[in-house]
């Protein structure tokens, strides 16, 4: 009798979530931050960089030929938040990737990468001329350049992914 | 003269046309099909030039003998075996550190050579920006310093990349105009330049300005293929 009063007297508890707090948790988990094109001709990189971006909730396309990746940013202009490019590629080097970008949908927000050391004469050839949001020096940590990029992108979605 | 080289013997081929191909004064254009190509390309000259060149003069040490003529002419090939040529190699599409470390991976002892003298690596950025004659002044310093060390030569491995980094109508005229003014020969000259191009920017150009590339300063140009199809000559 007392082993069964034990067991009556055993409360569960469920602990349901605060409707505000799984709302912002459906919508970090299911809803990417922004979607990125990510271009640099090392396939390396752009695997690395695909892949820690997509972990940090953004959805990526890589593409490792600037050529391929201007042709599917025109098919896909709307879709693109920002755009991460290596700058020195053969075929299309990202300063010029930049411009068409900007050219076919102006408010998609552009990074540079690149592995060489930022020289300021390295773009004063084509500024002021040229809009670009962000530079950033390859390595960089997939943390550095999700804040970079949360920076460029906005607030209100930084604000999501803390 | 145009040559084009497919298949699997291609890097061969390339050093082949950089050691035989090319006389010394001259400047050629060489259009590779990908950067790795290009690694292996000048991965394999420094190796032939400078480790080759080091192993054959410790055999020249050790077959050393007491008869005179072998002992004169063996000083004679020893001196030309201990002064290599300067290789000068900029780099666009790899950093310095790139090159560098892939130099290593083969074996090459980078560090030593550098500071012999033999060997330098540098961004071609640099060469071309902000004045775009800065190159052609390292390769005649270069030029200089061979002669004055009693070194056979200079070979410029010079990745073009440069010209295809910024927009506008003015990038391929300022190439060819740049290309141009480079001799195809040089009477007495001890540089061998090699302008390489990705065949991704080289496609870049229409057949009028790969024409004028060619043509206006009478290059000996090669064009490395990709695919593994027949070997074509184009006269």
């Amino acid at each position: 009798m007392q082993g069964l009063a034990s067991l009556l007297a055993v409360v569960v508890r469920l602990f349901l979530p605060d409707k505000k707090q799984k709302d912002k948790d459906d919508n970090k988990e299911d809803k990417p931050l922004a979607n990125l094109l990510v271009v640099d001709d090392d396939p390396d990189i752009a695997h690395v960089l695909k892949q820690g971006l997509l972990k940090n909730g953004f959805l990526v396309n890589a593409f490792t030929n600037p050529e391929e990746a201007l042709q599917n940013f025109q098919s896909n202009s709307e879709d693109y938040c920002l755009m991460l490019s290596d700058i020195r590629m053969p075929g299309i080097s990202g300063i010029k990737l930049a411009r068409r970008v900007k050219e076919i949908n102006p408010n998609v927000k552009v990074i540079l990468l690149t592995s060489f050391e930022i020289k300021d004469n390295e773009f004063s050839k084509v500024f002021p001329s040229m809009q670009v949001d962000g530079f950033a020096q390859k390595p960089i940590s997939i943390k550095d350049l999700t804040n970079k990029i949360l920076d460029i992108i906005g607030e209100s979605k930084k604000r999501l992914y803390q | 003269m145009t040559m084009r080289r497919t298949g699997s013997h291609h890097i061969e081929s390339v050093i082949e046309w950089f050691e035989i191909g090319l006389e010394e004064g001259e400047n050629g254009i060489l259009v590779y099909p990908n950067t790795q190509t290009f690694r292996e390309i000048y991965m394999q000259y420094v190796k032939d030039q400078l480790v080759a060149r080091e192993e054959q003069k410790e055999n020249v040490d050790d077959n050393n003998n007491n008869d005179d003529d072998y002992h004169d002419n063996n000083n004679i090939r020893k001196e030309q075996l201990l002064m290599p040529r300067i290789i000068l190699i900029a780099t666009f599409y790899d950093t310095v550190n790139a090159v560098k470390h892939n130099l290593s991976a083969v074996g090459i002892d980078v560090q030593s050579h550098i500071d012999d003298g033999s060997l330098l690596i540098v961004d071609a950025f640099d060469g071309y920006y902000p004045n775009i004659d800065g190159m052609k002044k390292l390769v005649a310093s270069l030029s200089k310093r061979a002669r004055k060390e009693g070194r056979i030569g200079v070979s410029a491995i010079v990745n073009m990349g440069f010209f295809f980094l910024y927009d506008g109508d003015k990038a391929a005229s300022e190439l060819i105009s740049y290309e141009t003014s480079l001799p195809s020969k040089t009477d007495g000259g001890n540089v061998r330049g090699f302008s390489c191009y990705h065949a991704r920017d080289y496609k870049n150009l229409d057949d009028s300005q790969k024409k004028k590339l060619l043509t206006q300063g009478q290059k000996k140009s090669l064009e490395v293929i990709e695919s593994c199809a027949d070997v074509a000559f184009d006269a």
